[in-house]
């Protein structure tokens, strides 16, 4: 593996298209943005732009392996630029807000910890806020623009680790340069893996890790314990940056651990067994005597998705519907969408056994290797969680991890493809790029909303000057006029309220305030839980979409049919004496229950 | 560290940007220097220390800089957290500086001086022609556009805009006086006319303010306590129309008159 030969080959060339790509998002998310139209075909058309010549570039013999790691590395930081593209210049997903407030906190108070009322794990688990506040504190940089960096050096991170993890195993840069790039087409890689959330961090450190313990097996016996560093180092990082990476490098390092048992019949280093208890305990000690809560946080997420599986395979429950529809403005996912999606799917399905086989005949020696063929076939069976309603979302978080197999295994097909057709190179190699390109361009479209692929309005420009959607005109009058106070409120107007707002806001079924908030009746048992809980302000929201994280942040649009929840929901709250009308801005109603002197 | 050129210049680096950063008034040129000093540096130092007697590869090297480093930054909050003063400017300037510093001392102490000269006359220079430059700069070009096309408020026809009506107690300033703060707060595409009806307990007659608010602008008019409130609550309710409409009001908010405090 000779890394001695520099050029810049294609890579100029390229970038400049990847430049023109990301310049075609953006003017596909500035017409949305502008409620012009929802140009969809000029946002693939971007996207394609920016992936498509990497992956042909990718699939030549003559690229340099430095090449080969400049084009990953461009396709990773240019992917992330379209989430960039769609928000900025503020966070727009969930997790993205709650972890923005967590920084925030910790800009304010200089320490960690800080209670966060919407997800109460994640201030035990301070990584990512850690990082973003080294550079928030030096710079004075917002929690977004020093969250966004954060990100995209993570994202250099993975891809980059990625590569050379798959070039140690592999032994062929050409294979590395694929794997890597096929790892773009999973799921969650274009939007949710992209967000300012823990796992964003989290899993490039893993992805460390593996290419650590990647590069220690190649050496000599003499030079494993300084291999052993990083692997440490990355494991605690892993650690108190996100709980279900840090559980899934425990379980990975095991995985491999016995990989390598069953191929060497050896428990002597590179055997990882040591590293794998040593995660496995760290992980443990730190769920029990630090981030206890998650235990509550995860287990309702996990059980869940037990029953819903059961309930699912015994036909108790319907199966969930795939391609569910969203902003009534999109509308669905259209039936070209959704074919290139399913195509995509098959297209991975397609390259599996041809790329397993080469695996198997190549590596079957190499313990990272099994572990990515058996990892391959475990991504299909999570597929099947997506048809089951409480379990899509552990399905989803699992092919990301399972997907790093796939990308390896996947490479070899392309491999295998090149090699049976190669009197015809040219034509092989635009086959598979455009093939890598539909699977890019259809898990896209599987792993997040049609609807949410665009940004939309949250901030406008009227008259020469800037106005804000209600929701979040809302929370931007909380943070600036209501001094303290604890908020009941729905979850888009909560993510809100914590950003920009820094409030103490609740959201959601625990307590259960989302059944008070949808109720057009006053139950008798709703005023004593918002006291119990010492929430004195509830914000009606009469906006279907205020209860959707992804969607509730924006204006509504002339002509739009979302309709209105029933009059009740707010007008319940005028009947509570002492109850005071604080606030109203037509969908948005905020009343303050302690508000008669 | 003589004979460390690598190492020299790391620490050289790292001094210059835990200084200037935190120091900076101006962000970006800030972030210029915090950039190096959060995202490679520490890695590098590490790496340099930890694999000082058995070099690695220039990819390796590089990948592990960077991952180390965002490692360094994910524990050292959790380190800081504990330091007296906490999670702030200098604390992080003086730990990224400290783990560098002793990053490349150690490296410094543990490699072969000889191995670092020879390695150092091995790098292969990066050569870019006229025209390759050319496309770099364009695609620069391009990206920038992008992110200033993304980063700028646009209009939006569609954008349903509106007016938000709002009735609070008065500022902690203004708190020893009593009374209340009504706000209309113009979120509307265009500037929009309004007439403000204000009713103050069992007072004769309303309060009426007519005025025109351009989008984005917000006016407050602060209500004061009645001179013989003794003890009991006003009430106080709040109308606001739209240019000169009658009817329903357009937005409607009640509450209560803070008392004086004695």
């Amino acid at each position: 593996m000779s890394h001695s030969r520099f050029g810049p080959g294609h890579l100029p060339a390229i970038a400049l298209a990847s430049g023109a790509g990301l310049l075609l998002c953006a003017v596909a998310n500035t017409l949305a943005r502008s409620t012009e139209g929802y140009p969809m075909g000029l946002y693939w058309l971007g996207v394609l732009l920016i992936a498509a010549p990497i992956f042909y570039r990718l699939t030549a013999t003559a690229a340099t392996p430095t090449e080969r790691l400049a084009l990953v590395c461009l396709l990773g930081l240019a992917l992330f630029g379209v989430k960039v593209l769609r928000d900025a210049p503020l966070f727009t997903f969930s997790d993205e807000l709650v972890h923005a407030f967590n920084a925030n906190q910790l800009g304010s108070h200089h320490h960690l910890f800080e209670a966060n009322s919407i997800l109460k794990a994640t201030p035990y688990y301070p990584g990512l806020e850690g990082a973003t506040s080294s550079l928030m504190s030096i710079t004075g940089l917002s929690s977004y623009a020093a969250g966004m960096i954060v990100v995209g050096f993570a994202r250099l991170t993975l891809v980059g680790a990625l590569y050379l993890l798959f070039l140690r195993v592999g032994g062929s840069a050409r294979v590395a340069g694929l794997a890597a790039a096929i790892y773009t087409c999973n799921f969650n890689f274009l939007f949710w893996g992209a967000q300012y959330s823990y796992e964003s961090l989290a899993l490039p450190l893993l992805v460390v890790i593996m290419m650590a313990l990647a590069e220690r097996e190649a050496v000599r016996r003499e030079a494993l314990r300084a291999w052993a560093v990083p692997v440490v180092v990355a494991i605690t990082a892993v650690l108190v940056t996100h709980h279900l990476t840090s559980y899934a490098t425990a379980g990975i390092l095991l995985a491999l651990a016995l990989a390598y048992w069953y191929v060497k019949r050896s428990w002597q280093p590179p055997n990882p067994w040591r590293f794998a208890i040593f995660a496995a305990v760290l992980a443990a000690a730190w769920l029990l005597i630090v981030a206890s809560s998650t235990i509550g946080y995860l287990s309702p997420v996990l059980s869940g998705a037990v029953k819903a599986i059961f309930h699912t395979l015994s036909g108790e429950a319907p199966p969930r519907q795939l391609f569910q529809k969203g902003n009534p403005a999109v509308g669905a996912t259209p039936l070209a969408a959704r074919a290139v999606a399913v195509l995509a799917i098959a297209v991975l399905l397609a390259g599996l056994p041809f790329g397993l086989r080469e695996v198997w005949r190549r590596h079957r020696k190499q313990p990272f290797a099994l572990l990515f063929a058996l990892a391959a076939l475990a991504f299909f069976a999570t597929l099947a969680l997506r048809l089951a309603p409480a379990a899509w979302e552990t399905g989803n978080r699992a092919g990301e991890f399972l997907f790093i197999g796939l990308a390896f295994v996947l490479a070899y097909a392309a491999l295998a493809a090149m090699r049976r057709w190669s009197s015809r190179p040219r034509l092989t190699r635009t086959l598979l790029a455009a093939a890598i390109s539909l699977a890019l361009i259809g898990d896209a479209i599987s792993g997040w909303p049609w609807d949410a692929q665009l940004a939309r309005p949250l901030k406008v420009s009227a008259s020469g000057k800037t106005i804000v959607s209600p929701p979040l005109a809302m929370a931007e009058w909380a943070a600036r006029d209501v001094s303290g106070g604890h908020f009941a409120a729905p979850t888009a107007d909560a993510n809100l309220l914590l950003v920009p707002g820094d409030k103490w806001v609740v959201a959601g079924p625990h307590p259960d305030v989302e059944d008070i908030l949808e109720d057009p009746q006053l139950g008798d048992w709703q005023l004593p839980l918002l006291r119990r809980h010492k929430l004195r302000y509830v914000v009606s929201d009469r906006r279907p979409a205020s209860s959707d994280g992804l969607r509730g942040y924006y204006f509504s649009t002339s002509g739009s049919t979302e309709g209105r929840l029933p009059r009740g929901v707010t007008a319940k709250f005028e009947a509570v004496p002492g109850a005071a009308r604080v606030y109203s801005n037509g969908s948005i109603t905020v009343f303050d229950l302690k508000g008669r002197p | 560290m003589r004979g460390h050129r690598d190492l020299r210049i790391v620490a050289t680096l790292t001094l210059a940007c835990a200084l200037l950063a935190p120091l900076l008034p101006v962000e970006w040129l800030s972030l210029l220097f915090a950039l190096p000093l959060a995202f490679f540096l520490p890695g590098y130092a590490l790496v340099a220390a930890t694999f000082a007697r058995r070099p690695i590869e220039r990819p390796q090297l590089l990948l592990l800089s960077l991952g180390l480093s965002l490692c360094v930054l994910a524990l050292g909050a959790l380190l800081l957290n504990y330091v007296p003063g906490g999670i702030g400017p200098v604390p992080w300037a003086v730990l990224l500086a400290l783990v560098v510093l002793n990053g490349c001392r150690v490296a410094a102490l543990r490699r072969p001086s000889a191995r670092a000269r020879s390695s150092a006359a091995a790098k292969p220079r990066p050569r870019l022609s006229k025209t390759a430059a050319g496309l770099l700069a364009g695609a620069l070009l391009c990206t920038t556009a992008a992110l200033v096309l993304s980063f700028t408020t646009t209009s939006a026809q569609h954008a349903e805009g509106f007016t938000a009506l709002w009735l609070l107690p008065p500022t902690p300033r203004d708190a020893p006086k009593g009374g209340a703060r009504i706000g209309v707060n113009s979120e509307e595409q265009k500037p929009v006319s309004y007439r403000l009806q204000v009713r103050v307990g069992d007072r004769p007659g309303e309060i009426v303010r007519r005025f025109s608010l351009d989008p984005g602008e917000t006016r407050v008019l602060k209500l004061r306590a009645p001179a013989s409130a003794s003890g009991k609550a006003v009430a106080v309710r709040a109308l606001l129309f739209r240019g000169e409409k009658t009817g329903n009001a357009y937005r409607r908010v009640s509450g209560w008159l803070a008392e004086p405090s004695s």
